[in-house]
């Protein structure tokens, strides 16, 4: 059990490390104003709590770690409210996708645990979710709608290969 | 309280949800430039909306009592009118002393409903007995005669307006005082017909076309409207006139009913001849 808490903690402090400190460059057009690719991975953190998780602590960290991804990002609150959406979702989905013989007690939502079909239709749902959000309130007006929904698709793929990489290096069964 | 308990057992996190995205938001359009922009922006533009919305009510009512007081007004004035009093002078004194009585006055009074398509047509006003309206009491409005009340209740009085096949209102040419009945053909809406002005008579279109005052109904020389073409066809003595209305019964709103003070004593007459 405090081996599961620990691990999250360092996954948090790591992901959002990762977003804040790399990602958010690389976004930015890191190498000389080449390269210019959104990578979300901190909702990572979310998607991986453990199935017995309340719903309340989720919406509490959600709420944290979009936060303290916004610090980074000198966006106060935009994360924050993308976040926090997917968290409450998370619930949603994870019924919508539950397996006929229902969750194993102690599972994780990772691909070790349920299988690699299970945790591609998980993320997808959750992170198209996350982004949408994300780019509208960003934007914050309607008449934006094309813009918004460009780079959700865009964000989308280049998140989802990082997602994946992600995963299959880590391999996190807890 | 336990209420409440129950409602943060089934709906905590729903509400947990609300209040993070609540603060999210407040957080994004406060700590954001562009956001902030945008926000600032659409909600003056949906308080000033509202604001708009807001004074347009206030003034409705504003002129609701506008139109109360000009009713009231107006009355004041069309009562204090030559053809609205009676006098009782008989012979021209050297000094002028006050010597006349009150011999119509108005009641107004609101159109609530209205025809305008059929041979035989009816408004309603929302005046009735209560307010001292009784049958054969004529109707006008700002632009000219509306009709004849035909029946009463307390809070209503039906009229049968000018648009109907059995009316008979008694008008003259103004300028050569030559009287005759106006009557409705059924056919238009705007125009009526007016009889028995005899072939003698001078005529022109554009003639104005007023009430006789000969009927107790309707106070001399209200403008009905004008002669628009005559002819003598037919033969007989007696011109074929179609007068133009002035007023538009189609659209009309706000009427008076006329009160004939002395209506009693026209009735007494009456009965006394017929005996």
């Amino acid at each position: 059990m405090n081996n599961t808490v620990f691990r999250n903690i360092i996954r948090f402090v790591v992901l959002v490390a990762l977003q804040g400190l790399f990602l958010k460059r690389v976004s930015d057009g890191w190498v000389s104003g080449s390269l210019y690719i959104n990578i979300f991975l901190y909702p990572l953190f979310i998607m991986l709590l453990p199935l017995q998780t309340p719903r309340t602590g989720v919406l509490l960290l959600s709420f944290l770690m979009g936060i303290s991804v916004d610090l980074f990002y000198d966006s106060l609150g935009v994360h924050a409210a993308a976040l926090t959406a997917m968290g409450f979702a998370r619930g949603l989905f994870l019924s919508l996708y539950e397996p006929r013989e229902g969750y194993k007690l102690n599972a994780n939502p990772t691909p070790g645990d349920l299988g690699m079909n299970w945790f591609l239709k998980y993320s997808a749902s959750m992170l198209g979710l996350h982004l949408l959000v994300y780019f509208s309130v960003d934007a914050f007006s309607p008449i934006y709608v094309l813009g918004i929904l460009t780079r959700t698709f865009f964000t989308f793929i280049s998140t989802m290969v990082a997602i994946l990489i992600f995963v299959f290096i880590f391999n996190p069964r807890r | 309280m336990r209420g409440l308990m129950q409602l943060f057992a089934a709906y905590g996190n729903f509400l947990l949800f609300g209040l993070l995205e609540l603060i999210a938001l407040i957080l994004v359009v406060n700590f954001n430039e562009r956001q902030g922009l945008i926000w600032d922006n659409s909600w003056g533009m949906a308080t000033a909306g509202l604001d708009q919305s807001a004074d347009w009510l206030g003034e409705q009512w504003a002129l609701r009592d506008e139109l109360i007081r000009l009713q009231g007004e107006n009355i004041r004035l069309m009562e204090q009118l030559d053809n609205a009093r009676y006098s009782n002078a008989v012979r021209q004194d050297t000094f002028l002393r006050d010597s006349t009585e009150q011999l119509f006055s108005y009641i107004p009074a609101n159109v609530i409903s209205n025809s305008t398509i059929s041979t035989t047509n009816f408004l309603r006003l929302d005046k009735g007995s209560n307010q001292g309206v009784m049958p054969n009491m004529g109707v006008i409005s700002t632009d000219g005669i509306v009709g004849v009340v035909r029946a009463v209740t307390p809070h209503y009085s039906q009229v049968m307006s000018l648009l109907h096949r059995q009316t008979r209102i008694k008008a003259a040419i103004a300028s050569s005082r030559y009287f005759g009945t106006l009557t409705w053909d059924g056919k238009s809406s705007r125009y009526m017909q007016l009889e028995a002005i005899p072939k003698h008579a001078i005529l022109e279109a554009g003639d104005t076309v007023v009430t006789s005052g000969f009927s107790q109904l309707f106070p001399e020389g209200l403008r009905v409207g004008v002669v628009e073409q005559y002819d003598l066809s037919g033969g007989g003595n007696f011109y074929n006139i179609q007068v133009k209305l002035r007023n538009d019964l189609n659209t009309v709103r706000y009427v008076y009913i006329i009160k004939n003070e002395m209506w009693k004593e026209h009735k007494e007459l009456e009965e006394a001849v017929n005996e």
